[in-house]
């Protein structure tokens, strides 16, 4: 993988001048910024800045109009989704998306992503490779389901799960794939505050194992402490980077685009 | 009465060979293939036209058709099984690249009509609208068995193969690679986002699933020595449907079911009672009324089928590969 000789706070993620429209709807016009290895980045904005719309650019879930992606030295844009995924970038959904009729196991036992098993050929004449690699993949995603207190739903079908569960088997699922980069989005949106706070420790969890994380959030508190850098989009655009004590001290220019998100802050 | 029994015994057989290929494709997968039969009509076809000598000669006198290799039993089945997966790939090269659920389904039961009317008006294919007959009894040479006789042994014979052909599908759908099949049914978009390529593995399905169609296919005109377009009318896809759909999609034995209930009893047991006087074939439309009745209670109130998928509990992999209970992850004491 063309990520290992980037140095931790070097960029592993880039985008150059992104550009997505729907139907002559602006969603991203021109974001351009770059993603630390090994930090955690929030990439915050109003609603209806193109945060999601990044993340699916970002992930190959869409194609951009215009503009250009890299993973690490590699230049990615418009790759498929799961050549993208290749290249150890995983990514979670807003409004989780089990797969609903797999159980809770098998939803993490699917994700990791070069399985010898999934070949024809090795099924019927290299069962013993086939063997040993899922039996090392189950271990796993038993410890996995451990860490994130699914064990004891690991039978579940996953569309059984609550709301809070499908967030956390989101996250667990992208970490079962073992990613160098994990596109979070919005993966404390609609779940209890416990909860919040126990997410922000995986998250953070995440970036000790050296992986890199880029997160789209709203709620400035949780920004704060457990990220290391931010993105800020406004109409498609990137506004400012840097860390978000530096942008609060720039906050004329970001109370001219931001007043929503700053005010929201303020005010709780 | 035996020929009758052992005709059921067929069918019965042959539907649930049938329903696993169709399995595979729809109820693992998610690819409507309503192009299903079209798969089994040419496995039947190139089954019969690989038995047979040349065309024009001998017992295929009268007959046009391509091939005429007068290959034994098995290897003509194989044959039959082999060029319906080909074709499995052309089709999925050319419908499943771009295309998704409905459009790929509507594209799909085109193409089924599409095959029908080549094989049916294009006579040096397959000998036209009166299809390929005189198909030689495989292997009653050899057992020196009658006519009679013959349809014990082929039945029998059809079980046997059905038996390998469900070892061999279990392999698969207890396989990574099944358990990658149904995460691109639930959700090709999460799948793809995993790192799989969604049309690698269709492809792969449809192959799967058109080899089974195939030598079912194959077995069909091995039974009954001929075949003709009267018998795949594309609506026929939907009895396989029917049996997938009653029995239960993605569970094997819940295919078992199916055959048994929609082939074996309401198609073929009603095929043998004597017609209502002054209704010819009126029995057989009535079947098809049942079938349709069938579908619809089933979808009502028991969607899953009579057999339902069952999930694949942590118990089942630790012990299908061999971790001992217990000694998974031995330093569990994760500090949460």
């Amino acid at each position: 993988m063309s990520t290992a000789d980037i140095a931790k706070g070097e960029p592993i993620l880039s985008c150059t001048d992104l550009k997505k429209s729907f139907l002559g709807v602006v969603a991203v016009n021109g974001a351009t910024f770059d993603v630390p290895k090994g930090l955690i980045t929030a990439l915050i904005g109003p609603n209806g800045a193109g945060k999601t719309t990044v993340i699916n650019l970002l992930s190959g879930m869409m194609k951009s109009d215009s503009g250009s992606m890299r993973v690490g030295k590699t230049d990615v844009t418009n790759w498929p989704d799961f050549k993208i995924a290749a290249q150890g970038l995983m990514r979670t959904f807003q409004l989780s998306r089990e797969l609903s009729g797999l159980s809770v196991l098998e939803n993490l036992l699917v994700a990791d992503r070069v399985q010898a098993g999934e070949s024809l050929v090795n099924i019927f004449f290299r069962p013993a490779l086939v063997k040993r690699e899922e039996a090392a993949n189950i271990n796993r995603a038993l410890e996995i389901l451990k860490v994130y207190g699914l064990y004891d739903l690991r039978d579940n079908r996953a569309s059984a799960l609550s709301g809070g569960q499908k967030k956390l088997l989101e996250i667990a699922r992208g970490v079962m794939a073992n990613p160098v980069i994990l596109l979070l989005d919005e993966p404390m949106a609609g779940v209890n505050p416990a909860l919040i706070e126990k997410i922000g420790e995986y998250i953070i969890d995440l970036k000790n194992q050296g992986m890199t994380i880029l997160m789209v959030e709203h709620n400035l508190n949780i920004v704060e402490k457990i990220c290391d850098h931010v993105i800020v989009l406004a109409e498609g655009k990137t506004l400012a980077t840097g860390r978000l004590s530096d942008l609060r001290a720039d906050e004329a220019v970001v109370r001219a685009y931001l007043g929503e998100v700053i005010n929201a802050h303020t005010s709780s | 009465m035996s020929f009758y029994v052992y005709t059921l015994f067929f069918f019965f057989f042959v539907y649930f060979i049938l329903a696993m290929g169709l399995n595979i494709q729809f109820g693992e997968t998610g690819i409507l293939n309503f192009a299903y039969i079209g798969f089994v009509a040419i496995g039947s076809y190139v089954t019969g036209a690989t038995s047979l000598p040349k065309a024009n000669t001998g017992i295929a006198a009268g007959q046009h058709f391509i091939l005429g290799l007068n290959l034994p039993f098995p290897f003509n089945l194989l044959a039959g099984g082999i060029v319906s997966s080909l074709l499995a790939v052309i089709v999925a090269f050319i419908a499943l690249r771009r295309l998704r659920t409905d459009y790929l389904a509507m594209v799909l039961i085109s193409l089924s009509l599409v095959l029908y009317d080549v094989c049916n008006n294009f006579v040096p294919l397959f000998n036209g609208p009166d299809g390929l007959y005189n198909i030689p009894e495989p292997m009653s040479g050899v057992f020196h068995l009658d006519s009679n006789q013959f349809v014990g042994f082929f039945a029998a014979v059809t079980g046997i193969i059905a038996l390998i052909m469900y070892l061999f599908m279990n392999r698969i759908m207890s396989s990574p690679l099944g358990r990658t099949f149904r995460a691109i049914r639930d959700d090709p978009g999460v799948a793809s986002t995993l790192g799989k390529n969604i049309f690698k593995y269709q492809i792969t399905s449809m192959v799967i699933g058109a080899f089974f169609a195939g030598i079912g296919g194959g077995l069909i005109i091995q039974f009954g020595g001929s075949f003709n377009t009267s018998a795949w009318l594309p609506g026929e896809t939907f009895v396989v449907f029917a049996v997938v759909i009653v029995g239960g999609v993605g569970n094997n034995w819940g295919l078992l079911a199916g055959s048994l209930l929609v082939e074996t009893i309401l198609v073929h047991l009603p095929a043998f009672l004597p017609d209502i006087p002054g209704h010819t074939g009126l029995i057989q439309y009535i079947d098809a009324m049942l079938i349709g009745i069938l579908l619809w209670v089933m979808l009502w109130f028991r969607p899953q089928g009579i057999v339902p998928e069952k999930i694949r509990s942590s118990a089942s992999y630790l012990k299908r590969y061999g971790i001992k209970k217990g000694a998974e992850a031995v330093n569990v004491e994760v500090e949460k």
